[in-house]
């Protein structure tokens, strides 16, 4: 193996989960996830010599969600639900094991549910910052660079987000009032 | 009605502001029902988030098969590389052949952005301009109030890491309003705020360093002017024109050469 090739696969590969993350929020299907990760990971393979010192999570991440909004652009548009589908890999089946109380780990499957649905229908920008900030951790200027914004613009899309996925839950508590968690 | 906070108390929320600021905004929340309904808003969210959404992460499948890939693409870059030794001139055409089997524009939009932008100047950009639009927000845009160069000089040698030029020019149109300090570029950098007409001009300087920044850039909207004097890298921003932005970088740049002569 050359020597680019063990770099970039120990700069950049660390984050293919992080990858897939934003590709499966942003894709319409898991397999155009699937599609715009490998696009996008054999893309920042041959700019791999432009990383230099750069933040290399942020920067496959840059590239992923330029692959994930070409495959979207021209598309129609339709609903847009990417619920887990069967041959999904989902991390948190250990936990589920672990949990003492069955019922109580179908409570915990029930909300993961409502929130897949709740992020689901918000529009792909505010999912877009929402999964970076949330999910990811990442810092403003991070979120910055991945989505090619200015930083205002991070942060006041970041507050809308925020609000429209507050509104969201609360018409589903008053729509079943049982799913307040 | 938002609080005009709310965008404070949610950069605090997320770790964005500094001790100075976040006992700010503390004791605002303090006082402020609606932001103190927000923060809590922002945790209930957060917490709901991380623990409820389905957590995804990349097969197996999709693993081999990038594995795969990049084994192609490293064959294929080896054969190119010796090809080149025997004609240099396929270089273009093996990678026209690359780019095109992808969608070109989305390619070359990639390859411009990561490229042929200078990558480190970038986010300095970006964040210049988001804490130019931070000043604007209420009652952000100074923390010594002066017009006097002799108030507003000494201050920063106490908040911030650089002590800048300071100087009034309000006959040329160009007044002194104050001073603050903002966190750019991992440093206290010193703004100086000035006013020219309706528009408010801030001039940044942090301690320089062999970074190549540009003379200038445009982002949304804003003008930045950047340049070097002594060990000190300047930058002016606002929404007004280039030619009353470079009015006033000249005159600063005048009274420097004035005040030290190389």
């Amino acid at each position: 193996m050359d020597d680019k090739r063990g770099r970039f696969e120990a700069q950049v590969l660390p984050h293919l989960d992080a990858a897939y993350r934003l590709a499966r929020w942003l894709a319409r299907s898991p397999a155009d996830a699937d599609d715009a990760v490998q696009e996008a990971v054999l893309r920042a393979f041959r700019a791999f010599d432009a990383l230099r010192g750069s933040d290399a999570k942020a920067w496959l991440l840059a590239i992923v969600r330029n692959c994930s909004w070409t495959a979207r652009r021209g598309e129609q548009r339709r609903a847009f639900v990417p619920l887990p589908e069967d041959g999904d890999v989902v991390e948190d089946q250990t936990m589920i094991a672990a949990t003492p109380d069955p019922e109580s780990a179908a409570v915990h499957r029930d909300d993961e549910r409502t929130f897949d649905r709740l992020m689901a229908s918000l529009s792909t920008e505010h999912r877009e910052v929402l999964v970076l900030r949330e999910i990811e951790d990442m810092d403003y200027r991070e979120i910055a660079t991945v989505t090619n914004l200015p930083i205002g613009t991070v942060m006041s899309r970041l507050a809308r987000a925020r609000a429209a996925l507050k509104a969201r839950w609360l018409q589903e508590i008053e729509a079943r009032p049982h799913a307040m968690p | 009605m938002q609080c005009p906070e709310a965008l404070r108390v949610q950069a605090y929320f997320d770790g964005e502001v500094d001790a100075i600021a976040a006992a700010e905004i503390e004791r605002h929340v303090d006082g402020c029902t609606e932001c103190r309904a927000l923060l809590e808003d922002l945790e209930r969210t957060r917490t709901a988030l991380r623990r409820d959404l389905t957590d995804f992460r990349a097969s197996p499948a999709l693993r081999a098969r990038i594995t795969e890939a990049l084994n192609e693409e490293s064959s294929a870059r080896t054969s190119q590389r010796s090809a080149a030794g025997r004609a240099s001139w396929r270089t273009p055409s093996f990678w026209m052949g690359a780019v095109s089997g992808l969608g070109a524009s989305a390619v070359a939009a990639a390859l411009v952005l990561l490229l042929f932008t200078p990558l480190l100047s970038r986010p300095l950009v970006d964040d210049l301009v988001g804490a130019h639009m931070r000043s604007l927000m209420p009652s952000h845009l100074i923390d010594v109030e002066s017009t006097d160069k002799h108030t507003v000089k000494p201050w920063f040698a106490s908040h911030a890491d650089v002590s800048p030029l300071v100087a009034d020019f309000a006959e040329q149109g160009y007044r002194l309003i104050g001073g603050r300090a903002d966190y750019l570029d991992h440093q206290r950098s010193a703004v100086v705020v000035y006013q020219h007409g309706a528009h408010v001009i801030n001039v940044f300087s942090w301690a320089a360093d062999d970074r190549n920044l540009p003379k200038s850039a445009t982002r949304d909207g804003y003008h930045l002017l950047f340049w070097r004097t002594g060990d000190l890298e300047y930058c002016a921003v606002s929404d007004t024109g280039w030619d009353e932005l470079q009015g006033l970088v000249q005159l600063l740049k005048n009274l420097s050469s004035r005040e030290h002569p190389e």
